[in-house]
């Protein structure tokens, strides 16, 4: 009935939400972090 | 007499001076994103991150959210209650919301530490935080019509945030005919208003340069290069 | 390489190039968007099928009656002596309330009353009124109806105050008492019309065969302690973060955490203005998200946080300042 909460000061959460923040902020990390692959070596040109 | 063929070839009529409704209409719609950025298969070389996915998964989620929505509107307001396929779907409403606001808050992240607002792209940010906020109402509504007693306790809460300010009075949380209505008609279409907007203004500016990039070498574009001017970028 | 700054007599202006006059690399817009709907079909089909989605039952107001029988009939008694959440609330109910204030502003009741609901009336006794065949509920009906509104406000405020003295708010605890008129006899009513199932239809229907509309039933039993009770249990309250929160385990709202934070702290955790001065904050507060671009300092954040730089690199390396 009752889910896992997380209890720090005032701050109230639950496990759940905590997971779901915590996961978008290292995918973004990730996001930012994780180099992209490389095009084709003749993709670029100066249009 | 002028064929329909040869006229195309020849760019129709849509000098700006034509009587022509449609004509005229035509012309302005074709000025809204240049041409061939509607569907572009070119991107400016900079676009080399994986932050960039965000906006293309977050539109891809929310066709997932309208998609399992629409199936659960097949079966009725209540038919997840009683029909476990039913409850399935209502599963994948509820995981698609979650993706859809977690990939679209990663792009809010990513667009705001590029700025992407800059280069006349106010308005493309300002259509993708109203549509953030729209967002979390629909959404809100959404909430409301469970017929369970999430809804209960969510509308007697928010009944009270609501009323406090007078909203209350003309959208009454707890009636869940007025509810629902708003939840799969009216708010949809006003975010996919939104959306639509906000993909078209990024087709017509095109995706915002680095931060404190400089134009091009031999490029001709505003704002004029200007060789006596101090060094540097701001 | 050439510089391109606007010359010193030009105002500053955002001097961010066309995007179109960059180096492009080729690359497929619809095999990307495909790709992703496809991604999160996936993750979708796969989240839903290992984790579900929760739907704990309603309270129907036979289940209240059955749990908490002694709720029942403290709130039926609240309603006849006017003293419950919704018989006080001011608009868009009735004119018991004078509402929030937002500093001078009285939007709660400048909204009007339009949704009329006379807590005694709609919610006790015109339900009651529809039953026949009880003639002891059929009397105590036609007191309670002759009397004055004063005399009516006294027995049920009499009432209320025995329950509430009473070990468990239990009504057969209390004595019979005159000072009471027929409060405890339309409360005793009420609660059988409660155990029935039939109250929902009573309050909401009005007469119509088709509902839809639950405001009556819901502030009846708002008014009451159980929903909350529940509530509570389940970290939903609005001093517990409860906006944020699902029922079990589930996920639950993640971005309405700014929203429901402002209850938790002072001044808003012990104002009784707080809904009408958290709603106005946070509308404050979303406009200058969507006013960001033309806010100095929030928009040159990207500047001094160089997260732009990581995004970038390739680019950066390949045009390194001078």
């Amino acid at each position: 009935m009752k889910g896992s909460y997380i209890h720090w000061g005032v701050i109230q959460i639950s496990v759940t939400n905590l997971v779901i923040i915590v996961a978008m902020i290292v995918v973004f990390a990730l996001a930012i972090l994780v180099p992209f692959p490389a095009g084709h070596v003749d993709d670029e040109d100066e249009s | 007499m002028t064929t329909i063929v040869g006229r195309t070839a020849a760019g129709g009529d849509e000098r700006p001076t034509s009587r022509n409704w449609t004509a005229r209409f035509r012309a302005r719609l074709g000025r809204v994103v240049p041409p061939d950025q509607l569907l572009p298969d070119r991107q400016p070389a900079y676009v080399r991150s994986w932050i960039y996915v965000f906006g293309a998964l977050t539109l891809a989620a929310l066709l997932t959210v309208l998609a399992s929505g629409l199936v659960l509107t097949v079966g009725g307001a209540t038919w997840w209650h009683t029909s476990s396929l039913g409850h399935f779907v209502n599963s994948l409403h509820l995981w698609s919301v979650e993706l859809f606001f977690a990939f679209m808050v990663i792009h809010l992240w990513g667009k705001f530490f590029m700025a992407a607002w800059r280069g006349r792209r106010a308005l493309t940010w300002i259509t993708g935080v109203v549509a953030f906020l729209g967002s979390i109402g629909t959404a809100f509504t959404g909430y409301l019509s469970q017929s369970n007693f999430d809804s209960q306790w969510i509308s007697g809460q928010a009944k009270d945030g609501l009323n406090s300010v007078g909203i209350g009075a003309w959208f009454n949380v707890l009636n869940p005919g007025q509810m629902l209505l708003w939840h799969v008609a009216l708010l949809p279409l006003l975010l996919g208003l939104l959306v639509v907007a906000h993909v078209v203004l990024v087709r017509r500016h095109g995706v915002v340069p680095p931060i404190d990039a400089d134009t091009p070498t031999g490029a001709d574009n505003w704002p004029e290069p200007d060789e006596s001017a101090e060094g540097g970028s701001r | 390489m050439t510089t391109t700054s606007a010359s010193s007599r030009a105002p500053r202006r955002d001097r961010t190039p066309d995007s179109h006059t960059f180096p492009t690399r080729s690359y497929d817009l619809v095999k990307e968007f495909v790709l992703a709907l496809g991604v999160v079909v996936l993750l979708t089909v796969v989240l839903a099928a290992v984790f579900s989605s929760p739907d704990e039952k309603p309270i129907t107001l036979a289940d209240w009656a059955a749990n908490a029988p002694n709720d029942v009939v403290a709130t039926a008694a609240g309603e006849l002596a006017g003293t419950t959440t919704s018989a006080e609330y001011g608009a868009p109910y009735n004119t018991a309330g004078s509402g929030q204030l937002l500093g001078p502003l009285a939007l709660q009741r400048w909204a009007g009353v339009r949704i009329p609901v006379d807590s005694a009336k709609d919610l006790v006794i015109a339900p009651l009124q529809a039953l026949r065949g009880d003639p002891a509920l059929t009397g105590a009906l036609d007191r309670w109806n002759a009397a004055t509104a004063g005399q009516r406000q006294s027995w049920a405020a009499t009432y209320a105050d025995a329950l509430a003295a009473a070990p468990d708010g239990d009504a057969s605890a209390v004595p019979a008492d005159p000072a009471y008129g027929p409060v405890p006899v339309l409360a005793a009513s009420f609660l059988r019309l409660a155990r029935t199932g039939g109250l929902e239809g009573a309050l909401d229907a009005k007469g119509n065969f088709y509902g839809g509309d639950t405001t009556r039933g819901l502030l009846l039993l708002t008014d009451g302690a159980y929903l909350e009770d529940q509530a509570r249990a389940r970290n939903l309250g609005g001093d517990q973060w409860g906006m944020m929160n699902e029922t079990g385990n589930y996920p639950g709202q993640p971005w309405m955490w700014l929203y429901t934070f402002w209850y938790q702290v002072k001044p808003f955790s012990t104002s009784d203005n707080a809904d009408a001065q958290v709603w106005a904050l946070m509308m404050v507060l979303s406009v200058g998200l969507v006013l960001v671009p033309f806010i100095p300092g929030i928009r040159s954040i990207p500047r001094w946080v160089p997260i732009h730089r990581l995004i970038w690199r390739d680019y950066y390396r390949q045009h390194p300042r001078r």
